[in-house]
């Protein structure tokens, strides 16, 4: 068999860390090849190498047989490499045009000459049906169309071995469909795929062959057709793995927090980021708001923790119209939130990790005489929580946040927010960038919270999680909510459908405009 | 504690960066005394690395009240620094608290002699904080560069104290300020320590305010709140920190140290006026340096304060032998550039810890 | 105020603001790239004080509009010699750029006084002019426009137009501009797509280098005859009419100009009767020039255009 890609014994080390510990990966002409592996598995080390990013301290790679050395990207585009990143590599304020030519542009005399790229491209997005708008900028474009502008840039560059970095992350189930037509239609015309994936269902509707990675070591290459999903995940995660999250029925109590008619005009463009939202959330249920990035959720989630100011209606939390009040009144009297940035938010990065656990709560009097730390009730206080949460860390209460992993960073994070005793818990993607470990760790503590008699507000963009652990669904789109589902009786292509704005649910019919 | 547990430490890498960046600014500073004139470079060199030491006790004196204002703009500089701003107007907060003594101390005639000189240093800082709280202001609210606002400050601020200088306490013949005589700072027993030296009770006023800000930073819920907003601004909301008074009580503590440099040196008894002239408080860049060799560290500022003011010293003996003292600014400038580099030291460091065998995380 | 008393303005606005111009495009090569360079002060320092020097030592054997442009290419040379210190340290060696600058601006006015002293015993280094152009043949005949721009000017004025078209064009047109920019505002971007950020952003902060150094020398001619290791912040009013010109040359003009009219208010009133006359103290027409800075930028701060990874050093290892 021909092999396109070959990888041989791969090791890339980083300060403390072996990313890639002997990894070897052989990629077919004409086949989709599946990299299957968890969060910190090694398989954006492995790509970034293959890319040019990184230089490997031992190993050989091998193009069409050839021995090669890529030094940067542009070897790696000469040997016909091309890649979608998992983070989009676009330039916001560059039109489409531009994002794709920029390092292959056309020139005379080092002058732009923009006309003749944009019959190349124009031909292309017909060949391969990807709809673009060349003269649009970045950020005005949907998600789904900046993808395709990778796409684009890849072909443009007359590529053919396509590496896909976790393209499905921020696309609803209709894209994924769209996606996987393409990446068939890229192999019918004669280009080999290497498609990044934590998604076992993704691997099993498209891919030929898998290979596994876990914790930095090569696990195996299989066939996908004779390989259950079972076993993949075995080989990914070194165990059995349960689907199904155990939760019993919600025993759901009283109101806690009543939204009405909220709306906030949006810094970025001339319409409303949310608008005339409402909703009630109550005790001992966990509420999911679901819906493709950017559409309100995270302007929604500011209001109600008070990081962003309303410009319309109301915020009730347990009969008091919190609407104005500041965001410690918020954070001190029951309202807890995982945010979405962790190092954006929710931790101090430069701070220790007992520092952190009182971010929001050095004033009290445990914590304070006179305006004076008191380093010993703070020191207690991290070594209980350290002990409940099983958070773990280099150095115990003194490591830096900065120097511990993502899921300890989350378990500190959880567990500040959790000790309050909070009434209202609003997690926001809780479980990204984790591992499997983690996030059935995260998982297992939301419904435990629940189970308490808390309100768990959960905003997700990953579906199997939307489905797997809410016990109600609203779906939020351009900023109004579309739709609320129960998740037993809604399937992923159903909400697919509310997501990208294709169907409403009764009672939120779009609202005709009246003067 | 063994050698490896001690290069890990971090404030060790940080101080062993620094003391670097010195010895590299102090080489190329002999280098820059080679060139400009090699017979008399070693002796020069020497004078330098002497400082005050030159000059005996008396020197020793003078060193330490050349290093008292510039502890105080360095504390300026730091306290800023470990908000996160970055305080280049210390020179018009300076300035600013120089004419609010001087003002003070000429006119205020109906306060006792011995209390003068404390509500004049009380002056002095609430007019570098009210100009260091411009700067706060415009950031917290207008998200105005801090930088360029310090910068446009310290120029307005120089005109505004010359045109104050020449509008209430001037001195027509000299082309200067009047002299604050009934709040001259007390010598403070340090004139018996250092004969003929211009050492006062300022320099004690100084290291006292370094440790004070030292607790401040380190032992209080408020310097938590301020560093936090420092190390991360959004963080620290969404944890219910108020920002933007943070920021502005910053930059106001920030321009009070200054200011109280400014009273400091302008209240010293050795004939230290304001000229009218157009040139800027050197005073306050001065503890930009300090503020960065004692690494933001009030501590530290204490010990980079008195590294300054003992080069400055060096600088001013080296006239002897017709060298010109600028070459004690190119010195410290270097020193500064090459702590900007600091970031590759620690990475030998932590290169060098990885080869004794063990790794850092 | 009378047709002369404007033409009088215009021109010495002309003085003040093409150095500001020709300083803050220099400034907007380096931050577009992704790289804020602070250190334009001292860079013009540098670039004046080696200028004027060879001006100085030269002007024996030379004289007129060859002595300068012989004078602004050193001056350029020089700036970007400095210059190359802030690319290294900010992008090798990923250091913090602010502090890096700092270091420049101290460096250089003790740079100039100490060479100058030891170079010709005092610190101010003289020269003459010797090259004003009272009238330029022909353009100075056309009504009105010939009396602003082509009378009592200096070629440098020319020069910073030239630079300003330039800049214009490279920025918009060309694959070098766009990649620059893309630089500054998404370098990992420009990594993926094969563009050399560390290349690209040494290139921009040696043109904010050659451009600052031009644009003390330029500063210093048509003003004064003696330089004493100063330039009076416009370095740092340079980086003020960058932001106010939201990092874009047609606005970085008209922000030139802006400052420039102000400066020219706050040094040449006593020659404008209507100020004069206004009996305000001469000190407050000093501070104009950084009240309105600090004014202007009060109310455009809140919506800044900066390119989004400018300060921020470039680590291949990120992402």
């Amino acid at each position: 068999m021909e092999y396109v890609i070959e990888m041989l014994n791969i090791t890339k080390e980083f300060p403390g860390i072996i990313a890639n510990d002997d990894i070897t990966l052989q990629v077919q002409k004409g086949e989709i090849h599946a990299l299957l592996g968890e969060n910190g598995a090694g398989k954006s080390t492995l790509m970034s190498v293959l890319f040019g990013l990184y230089i490997p301290e031992k190993g050989t790679i091998k193009v069409k047989g050839k021995e090669v050395k890529i030094h940067n990207p542009n070897d790696a585009n000469e040997l016909g490499i091309g890649m979608v990143h998992q983070h989009f590599k676009l330039v916001h304020n560059f039109s489409v045009l531009e994002n794709i030519v920029l390092g292959v542009e056309t020139v005379k005399g080092g002058i732009l000459r923009m006309e003749d790229a944009r019959a190349k491209i124009v031909n292309l997005s017909k060949q391969y049906n990807l709809r673009i708008e060349p003269d649009s900028i970045i950020e005005d474009i949907s998600v789904g169309m900046q993808q395709r502008v990778e796409i684009l840039k890849m072909l443009y560059r007359d590529n053919d071995i396509l590496i896909f970095d976790e393209p499905t992350a921020v696309l609803t189930p209709q894209e994924i469909d769209e996606l996987m037509k393409i990446m068939r239609r890229l192999i019918e015309e004669g280009k080999s795929i290497i498609f990044i994936t934590h998604k076992l269902n993704e691997i099993k509707a498209v891919a030929d062959r898998v290979s596994v990675l876990r914790k930095g070591k090569y696990i195996g290459t299989v066939d996908v057709a004779n390989t259950s999903k079972e076993e993949m995940s075995e080989m990914m995660v070194g165990r059995k793995v349960i689907f199904e999250i155990e939760k019993g029925k919600a025993k759901i109590g009283e109101n806690v927090l009543t939204i009405r008619n909220l709306s906030i005009n949006s810094k970025v463009h001339g319409k409303s980021a949310v608008n005339n939202v409402s909703f009630d959330l109550r005790k001992g249920e966990i509420l999911c708001v679901a819906g493709i990035e950017g559409n309100g959720q995270t302007e929604l989630i500011y209001a109600l923790t008070g990081l962003l100011p309303v410009d319309g209606g109301d915020i009730y939390y347990k009969g008091e119209d919190i609407t104005h009040k500041s965001i410690r009144y918020r954070n001190s009297h029951g309202i807890s939130h995982i945010p979405e940035d962790r190092h954006k938010h929710g931790l101090v990065l430069d701070y220790t990790l007992s520092e952190n656990l009182v971010l929001q709560t050095y004033f009290l009097n445990k914590f304070q005489n006179k305006g004076f730390i008191n380093f010993k009730s703070r020191l207690k206080n991290a070594k209980a929580m350290i002990e409940q949460f099983d958070i773990r860390s280099g150095e115990g209460p003194i490591t830096l946040a900065r120097s511990m992993s993502g899921g300890n960073q989350q378990k500190a994070i959880v567990a500040r927010e959790f000790e309050k005793d909070p009434d209202v818990i609003i997690a926001v993607q809780p479980t990204r960038g984790l591992d499997v470990g983690a996030i059935e760790y995260i998982h297992t503590q939301l419904i435990k919270q629940r189970d308490m008699g808390r309100a768990v507000l959960l905003v997700s963009l990953e579906l199997s999680e939307v489905l797997g652990i809410s016990d109600r669904i609203i779906v939020m789109y351009e900023g109004e909510i579309v739709g609320a589902v129960n998740p037993s009786e809604v399937t992923q292509q159903e909400l697919g459908l509310y997501m990208s704005g294709s169907k409403r649910g009764a009672g939120y019919e779009r609202k005709e405009i009246t003067k | 504690m063994n050698v490896k547990k001690l290069l890990n430490n971090r404030s060790f890498k940080n101080a062993f960066a620094s003391i670097f960046a010195i010895l590299f600014g102090l080489l190329i500073g002999y280098i820059i005394l080679l060139i400009s004139n090699p017979a008399q470079a070693t002796r020069g060199f020497i004078i330098i690395l002497n400082g005050g030491f030159n000059g005996g006790l008396r020197g020793v004196g003078n060193m330490l009240h050349n290093a008292m204002p510039i502890i105080l703009t360095g504390l300026s500089v730091g306290f800023a620094f470990k908000t996160g701003l970055f305080n280049i107007g210390a020179s018009g907060q300076f300035i600013l608290g120089a004419f609010a003594a001087i003002y003070i101390g000429v006119k205020w005639t109906f306060i006792p002699v011995g209390y003068l000189w404390v509500v004049a240093l009380i002056g002095a800082m609430l007019a570098g904080a009210i100009w260091g709280a411009i700067v706060g202001v415009l950031k917290a609210f207008r998200n105005v560069n801090e930088v360029i606002t310090s910068i446009m400050l310290n120029y307005i601020g120089m005109y505004l104290v010359n045109f104050l200088v020449v509008s209430t306490v001037f001195d027509l013949t000299r082309n200067q300020s009047l002299s604050p005589r009934n709040a001259y700072l007390p010598r403070g027993g340090l004139n018996v320590l250092f004969p003929l030296s211009s050492a006062n009770i300022g320099i004690i006023i100084a290291i006292v305010t370094a440790v004070v800000m030292y607790i401040i930073l380190e032992k209080t819920t408020f310097g938590f709140e301020l560093k936090a907003v420092g190390y991360n601004r959004e963080a620290s909301r969404y944890a219910g920190i108020n920002e933007k008074k943070s920021i502005i009580l910053s930059m106001m503590i920030a321009g009070a140290l200054a200011g109280l440099g400014g009273g400091l040196l302008y209240l010293s008894d050795i004939g230290k006026h304001i000229e009218v002239v157009d040139i800027l408080a050197t005073e306050g860049f001065n503890g930009i340096p300090v503020a960065l060799l004692g690494l933001s560290n009030p501590i530290g500022i204490i010990f980079s304060g008195l590294f300054v003011g003992h080069m400055n010293m060096g600088g001013f003996y080296i006239q002897r032998l017709r060298f010109v003292p600028e070459v004690i600014d190119m010195m410290i400038s270097i020193i500064i550039y090459f702590s900007a580099l600091s970031l590759a030291f620690k990475s030998f460091i932590e290169s060098l810890s990885r080869k004794m065998g063990g790794r850092t995380k | 105020m009378t047709l002369n008393t404007f033409y009088f303005l215009v021109q010495q606005t002309m003085f003040y603001s093409i150095p500001l111009l020709i300083v803050a495009i220099g400034g907007m090569y380096s931050e577009r790239s992704g790289v804020v360079n602070i250190a334009l002060e001292g860079i013009m320092v540098i670039g004046a004080f080696v200028s004027l020097y060879f001006m100085n030592q030269m002007q024996s054997t030379m004289s007129g509009q060859s002595l300068l442009i012989l004078s602004m290419l050193v001056a350029a040379v020089t700036g970007m010699f400095l210059s190359l210190f802030h690319a290294y340290a900010s992008i090798n060696m990923k250091a913090n750029q602010v502090i890096s600058g700092t270091a420049l601006n101290l460096f250089a006015p003790a740079f100039a006084i100490f060479t100058a002293r030891m170079l010709i015993g005092v610190q101010q280094v003289t020269f003459n002019n010797t090259y004003r152009i009272p009238l330029v043949p022909f353009l100075s005949d056309i009504p009105v426009l010939g009396d602003l721009f082509f009378k009592n000017t200096y070629i440098t004025t020319f020069v910073g137009f030239g630079i300003l078209i330039i800049a214009t064009f490279v920025l918009y047109k060309t694959r070098f501009g766009l990649r620059l920019r893309a630089c500054g505002e998404h370098p990992q971007a420009a990594d993926a797509a094969g563009v050399n950020v560390k290349k690209m952003r040494y290139i921009g902060v040696l043109i904010s280098g050659a451009l600052a150094g031009l644009g003390g020398l330029v500063l210093m001619v048509p003003v004064t005859t003696a330089f004493d290791g100063q330039v009076g912040g416009y370095g740092f009013l340079a980086l003020a009419v960058l932001i106010f010109g939201q990092w874009r040359p047609g606005r970085i003009l008209f922000a030139a100009f802006f400052f420039g009219l102000m400066k020219t208010i706050s040094a040449a009133y006593t020659g404008i009767p209507i100020l004069l006359a206004l009996g305000i103290p001469s000190y407050m027409f000093k501070m104009i020039p950084y009240l309105a800075t600090i004014i202007i930028l009060t109310f455009t701060s809140k919506k800044s255009a900066a390119p989004r990874a400018a300060g921020e050093p470039y680590d291949a290892g990120k992402r």
